[in-house]
């Protein structure tokens, strides 16, 4: 095949056995690759009602067609499993080197089934692949497992590119919010696919291969590279000075920076922590992921006394370690960073978590004596301890590491964790931002950044600029949009590279066909995208997630922002939420008609 | 003779001109390991380091670099596709690889996807 490899390693952890598959070709066809074919492969195969940190659970790595081929922003690959925290189906995406490693190594995807009695490993050196013992890895960070495996793989040749996925303490634990970690600083993120890693004893994935990726048409292929990179602005554009916080820069201008748990949209101190601060203080350079002509990654060096680190940090995260704590502490917000990085958690989840039990705290909901300490917004050194023992469930971190709707919930205030379907809120305050706030209750994984991007087109106005604060067009653009991403995301093309190139249907199948040659049309890439989002509601629908899920905290409903040019504003989702569904041909319950489903080739 | 500067502080890891190295001298192909230039990448360092010519036989006086508080010897940052190096060799076959500036006349593709600019073309001296 080209594009695809066309082989998938299946690994049986209680047995200790793998075997080598033939990926099917119109499988590959239908659901392109990466969040599609993985999220065939768990609705086939994985009961929808099966607890998340049960053996019967499994955790589906995938690539597409595109991985490693040279596609600008073509280094991602999915991770696709029921999560934890909102026990939905969870697909996490990530950049990096792992993905491309993997189809050099000759393989699309690698399924993990079943639990390992002991802790291990799995190393796969192209046609070699070995379960290995991890028993001393158990309870390392991420960072002292990377350098311990390379060690013992015998790479002190990074040039010779030994790519690691794996978990920290976090994970083990099975906090539920726990990231699986690549490179040390990327992630696997949101929903807590670590601790279903944790959960089977899988410490991490190591991968090295030698073999290509062949593309059906070289030549054509070159030329549409070319002709997307010509679309890159000169050093990314905006992207490139900022990473991106570009976004948040504009958010903040509107005043709808989510502040003190979203209890305002204006953080005073604001200033101190955006992205000329970051990048005066403490920038070290720009990296790139695999393939990405933006580099949107940053690498920040910190050596403040009692926040030393170095690594990459991520906007969404930055908001909900900061304004969302009430914390302009630069210095701090990227300690918690490295901290998260380190333990294995997600940063935008146990910021958010943590604002929320400040809101309880402060309200005397949350008792002193439970946390050991005060817990008041602002609180930095408290902020910081609470991320480190979430990672190691310790202390009152036990209780967050069940995630900030448990915790709230157990307090009795529910209605005070910003998520939806229990998943954290990124840093956008959707009573000034309609689209967006549509976009976070529909997501297929709770509330989530990287579903539709809407914020893209009311902020930024890339593809359109649409007005942030009506509702009209609301539900199409983001249908829309959910479709091309999660076709985008198949594919495997990074989001923020598409955005930043201003990627088209057409222009991902001007790769997408000489990469393949399998007969893609924008048309048929859109269709796939949709096919995806309504697999991923089946999968749903059957774990018990419904319409009644498909929501925005009682904060965004029903408390006007106070200031900015939002003034006056609550999310209006109860007028774009029956156009959605019925724009996405689902019935007032919002369940998929059998019309649509026979359309998709789902019935 | 023509050259390709390096700039490491402008290079962002992306090796974007590995994979132009690769399907440049095989048909259809992208293979960073067949690539005649390679991205090592430490931390937060980057340097692309292009394939010299072969040397039959290891060199005696090398020295260790230390990178990110890693060491590594001089050889990852040496030209060289040399017998000591596991790179700038074909992987089946280990047959040197050493970058040709992709023909005559020089048309280096790796320029061309390095959107950075961490790499120039330099024609003549
Ligand atoms: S293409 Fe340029 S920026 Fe990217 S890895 Fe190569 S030299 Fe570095
Ligand atoms: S690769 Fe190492 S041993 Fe070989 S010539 Fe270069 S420095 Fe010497
Ligand atoms: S000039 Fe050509 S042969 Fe030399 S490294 Fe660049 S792409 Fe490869």
């Amino acid at each position: 095949m080209d594009g695809w490899v066309g082989r998938i390693i299946r690994v049986d952890l209680s047995r200790g056995e793998f075997a080598v598959e033939d990926l099917d070709p119109y499988l590959a066809m239908d659901y392109i690759g990466g969040r599609g074919l993985g999220t065939k492969i768990l609705y086939d195969e994985v009961d929808p009602q099966v607890d998340p940190l049960s053996p019967e659970n499994k955790m589906v790595f995938m690539t597409g067609p595109l991985t490693g081929t040279g596609a600008p922003g073509g280094g991602r690959y999915m991770m696709v499993t029921k999560g934890p925290l909102a026990g939905t189906v969870n697909c996490c995406n990530s950049g990096g080197h792992f993905g491309p490693e993997l189809k050099y190594a000759g393989y699309d995807g690698i399924i993990f089934e079943g639990k390992a009695p002991n802790p291990v490993y799995l190393w796969i050196n192209n046609d070699d692949i070995e379960i290995r013992s991890a028993e001393h890895l158990w309870g390392k960070t991420t960072s002292e497992t990377e350098d311990i495996i390379r060690e013992e793989i015998g790479d002190k040749w990074q040039a010779m590119d030994t790519h690691i996925n794996c978990i920290g303490p976090a994970g083990e634990k099975l906090v539920r919010l726990a990231n699986i970690i690549n490179g040390k600083n990327r992630a696997l993120g949101r929903g807590g696919a670590g601790a279903v890693m944790g959960s089977k004893n899988l410490k991490a994935v190591v991968v090295r291969g030698t073999r290509a990726v062949t593309v059906a048409d070289g030549e054509a292929f070159k030329e549409a590279v070319l002709a997307i990179l010509e679309k890159v602005p000169p050093g990314g554009g905006p992207l490139a000075d900022f990473g991106l916080l570009v976004v948040h820069a504009v958010v903040s201008m509107m005043g709808l920076i989510p502040t003190r748990n979203f209890q305002s949209g204006v953080f005073e101190g604001w200033g101190n922590i955006d992205g000329f601060a970051l990048k005066e203080k403490f920038l070290v350079r720009n990296k790139a992921c695999f393939s990405c002509p933006v580099a949107g990654g940053r690498v920040y060096r910190v050596d403040v006394e009692g926040f030393e680190g170095c690594g990459e940090v991520e906007a969404e995260a930055h908001v909900n370690f900061g304004p969302m704590c009430g914390i302009d502490n630069l210095a701090a917000i990227l300690k918690a960073n490295y901290i998260c990085n380190d333990l294995g958690i997600d940063t935008i989840s146990l910021g958010g978590s943590i604002a929320c039990a400040m809101e309880l705290y402060e309200r005397g909901y949350l008792p002193e004596k439970d946390v050991g300490y005060q817990l008041n917004f602002g609180n930095v050194q408290a902020m910081v301890e609470l991320v480190e023992k979430t990672g190691l469930r310790q202390d009152f971190g036990d209780v967050l590491a069940e995630g900030g709707y448990r915790m709230a919930e157990k307090y009795g205030h529910p209605e005070l964790s910003m998520s939806v379907k229990r998943q954290e809120m990124p840093g956008y305050h959707v009573q000034g931002i309609q689209g967006t706030g549509l976009e976070f209750a529909t997501s297929n994984r709770g509330a989530d950044h990287m579903r539709a991007c809407t914020y893209n087109s009311e902020l930024l106005g890339i593809p359109e600029k649409l007005d942030p604060l009506v509702t009209e067009g609301k539900a199409a653009m983001c249908i829309n949009l959910q479709n091309f991403l999660a076709a985008k995301d198949a594919a495997g093309l990074c989001l923020v590279t598409a955005a930043t190139a201003q990627m088209t249907p057409e222009d991902v199948v001007s790769l997408l066909e000489p990469a393949t040659g399998a007969g893609y049309t924008p048309e048929g890439v859109m269709l796939a995208g949709e096919r995806i989002w309504n697999l991923e509601r089946l999968f749903n629908l059957a774990a018990g997630i419904t319409a009644k899920d498909d929501t925005l905290p009682k904060r965004m409903l029903e408390e006007p922002v106070l200031t900015g040019e939002a003034e006056g504003h609550v999310n209006r989702l109860g007028e774009m939420l029956p156009e959605y569904y019925q724009l996405r041909g689902w019935n007032e319950e919002g369940v998929p008609t059998q019309e649509k489903l026979e359309e998709l080739g789902l019935a | 003779m023509a050259r390709i500067k390096v700039d490491h502080d402008k290079c962002t890891g992306c090796r974007l001109c590995e994979l132009a190295c690769s399907l440049h001298h095989i048909e259809n192909t992208f293979n960073p390991k067949r690539s005649r230039i390679k991205v090592f990448i430490e931390g937060e360092l980057h340097y692309p380091v292009l394939a010299g010519p072969y040397t039959d036989a290891e060199c005696t006086a090398k020295n260790m670099v230390v990178i990110a508080g890693h060491e590594y010897d001089e050889c990852v940052l040496c030209r060289a596709s040399c017998p000591a190096k596991p790179i700038f060799k074909e992987p089946d076959t280990e047959v040197p690889l050493k970058c040709d500036f992709c023909g005559d006349p020089p048309d280096p593709q790796c320029v061309k996807v390095c959107v950075p600019g961490a790499l120039t073309f330099l024609p003549e001296d």
